[in-house]
């Protein structure tokens, strides 16, 4: 029963996490730049809804396509000011950039809100559900299933549309994909709209059980930068199953041992598989970005 | 009759280094030139040039349009095709998505055109799910190919495409070729295999150090000419 229970909410902590992961990486293979911000776009998207819930008192489910559009424009802005002005510069500068975005995000989000923790409403309640003996936190469901959709919409607009294929194109030869006709610089912005809404889904998600601070970015960034190690750099289905794997590796160890133990041990693999298989699990698809 | 594609005095290199000296030629609608020259002789640079993926100065007219101004894939869209050395197709995508990328923005004109492809190239529709990193060298020529007339174009840029090719899979790509040009689409043929260039362009232009040193029919082309433009002198 503890068990079940626990990988329950250790699959809800991931899927969120993939969320955050997805994000990252798509940037990652649109620019080859990382996203440093993305982590505190998952707080600013927390926040967000902290502050819709008043003038929208519906449960965060409703919210969601809100927070959806208004973190995608602040993705899009994010791109004109701090990576499209630099993306010929050298890598750094965008590094650096992108910092500075995190680092105005959780400023401001500390001028508006305060250091208190605050909590997002629910996606759809509170309540506990009980299947078969067993209980199940409702938000937990809510997250997965939140989340799969999101990770699953993503994936049938890359797959199946147009506009998909050509920010496939355009992460995996950039050059190419103009001699081809594709308008490059459009999809580098739509990619970075994309993954700060993912960003944005991910803080709503994650604000309602684990609460979202100004500065509980820095924690995110993290865990998206080991997931996307994990899963082999570039690698989309590895950024989502490396989200997982952190999670309930994470929610394992914690309830055995403590947190800190867990975050320890988490780094501690993560370390090992950058001298044992640098190349993550999912490798072979970094050479092909597939 | 004004040409499809005039080039005057156009200069292009990269950072320091020209790689283009005031070059001129036309092309005319229909018409295939051969664009000859050993390497470094900057027929490729002048390609990418066409295409504006490599700053250059000079006049670029298409259709009687400056192209100056206009970014790479604006260029695409007014009838540009380009098929580059090395294939550079896009190795995690299937080999349909390959063409459907580059294809026209109706999904109903795309399919169409995918089908015109996969007609000249019967190998692709056959493969047509699998990944492209998946293909041979000559099928991955053949998908870069499908890939370049996915957007219908007037004028398409060749470069270099029987490198790194077996010779029965270059003449079947060059026999590819012949049908395209026959169709009546204008063809820019960078090539260092003289032989196989000649063979499908009627006319060609010769390239050294990046200056023109000859421009003609193939038959008023000397023997001479030829070998100055491969070995200098």
């Amino acid at each position: 029963m503890a068990a079940f229970q626990l990988l329950v909410n250790g699959v809800a902590l991931g899927a969120a996490y993939a969320l955050v992961a997805l994000g990252f990486v798509l940037v990652l293979n649109a620019t080859s730049a990382v996203n440093f911000a993305q982590g505190d776009l998952v707080m600013a998207g927390g926040l967000l809804a902290v502050a819709l819930a008043p003038l929208i008192p519906l449960p965060g489910i409703v919210l969601l396509p809100v927070v959806l559009v208004l973190m995608a424009a602040l993705g899009l802005l994010m791109a004109l000011a701090a990576y499209l002005p630099l993306r010929r510069r050298p890598p750094v500068s965008v590094f650096i950039s992108t910092i500075a975005v995190g680092i105005i995000l959780q400023n401001g989000a500390a001028i508006l809100f305060g250091p208190e923790p605050r909590a997002a409403p629910p996606l759809f309640g509170d309540d506990t559900l009980h299947i078969g003996g067993l209980a199940v936190p409702e938000q937990s469901l809510a997250i997965v299933a939140v989340a799969a959709l999101l990770i699953g919409a993503q994936q049938w607009v890359f797959a199946r549309t147009q506009l998909g294929r050509r920010l496939r194109a355009t992460a995996q030869d950039p050059e190419m994909a103009r001699a081809c006709g594709v308008p490059v610089t459009a999809m580098i912005l739509v990619t970075f709209a994309i993954g700060a809404a993912c960003a944005g889904a991910a803080g709503l998600l994650l604000a309602n059980r684990y609460f979202v601070t100004p500065t509980s970015g820095g924690d995110l960034i993290l865990k998206a930068y080991i997931a996307v190690t994990v899963g082999g750099w570039g690698s989309v289905p590895g950024a989502v199953v490396g989200a997982l794997l952190i999670a309930l590796f994470e929610v394992g160890v914690s309830s055995v041992l403590s947190y800190p133990v867990a975050l320890g041990a988490l780094y501690l693999t993560l370390l090992a598989i950058l001298v044992l298989r640098p190349q993550g699990l999912f490798g072979e698809a970094v050479r092909r970005r597939g | 009759m004004s040409p499809l594609l005039s080039i005057r005095n156009l200069t292009a290199g990269y950072g320091g280094a020209s790689a283009l000296d005031g070059v001129s030629l036309t092309v005319a609608a229909g018409e295939t030139v051969a664009l000859l020259g050993a390497n470094g002789a900057g027929k490729s640079t002048l390609l990418k040039a066409l295409l504006g993926l490599v700053p250059a100065r000079g006049e670029l007219r298409f259709d009687g349009a400056d192209l100056g101004p206009l970014a790479t894939e604006a260029r695409v869209r007014r009838g540009i095709g380009y098929v580059p050395e090395g294939r550079r197709v896009f190795p995690g995508m299937s080999v349909r998505d390959n063409l459907e990328v580059a294809g026209l923005p109706a999904a109903r004109d795309r399919a169409r055109d995918v089908e015109r492809v996969f007609a000249l190239f019967p190998d692709l529709a056959v493969k047509s799910g699998e990944s492209a990193w998946r293909l041979s060298g000559g099928q991955q020529q053949m998908l870069s190919l499908g890939r370049a007339l996915m957007g219908r174009p007037r004028l398409l840029l060749l470069d270099e495409p029987s490198l790194g090719l077996s010779p029965k899979l270059a003449d079947e790509v060059f026999s590819a070729v012949g049908r395209i040009a026959a169709a009546g689409t204008a063809v820019l043929l960078a090539e260092q295999s003289a032989a196989r260039a000649l063979a499908v362009a009627p006319r060609a232009v010769l390239l050294r150090l990046g200056r023109v040193v000859g421009d003609g029919p193939v038959a008023s082309l000397s023997d001479e000419a030829l070998r100055g433009a491969f070995f200098g002198g």
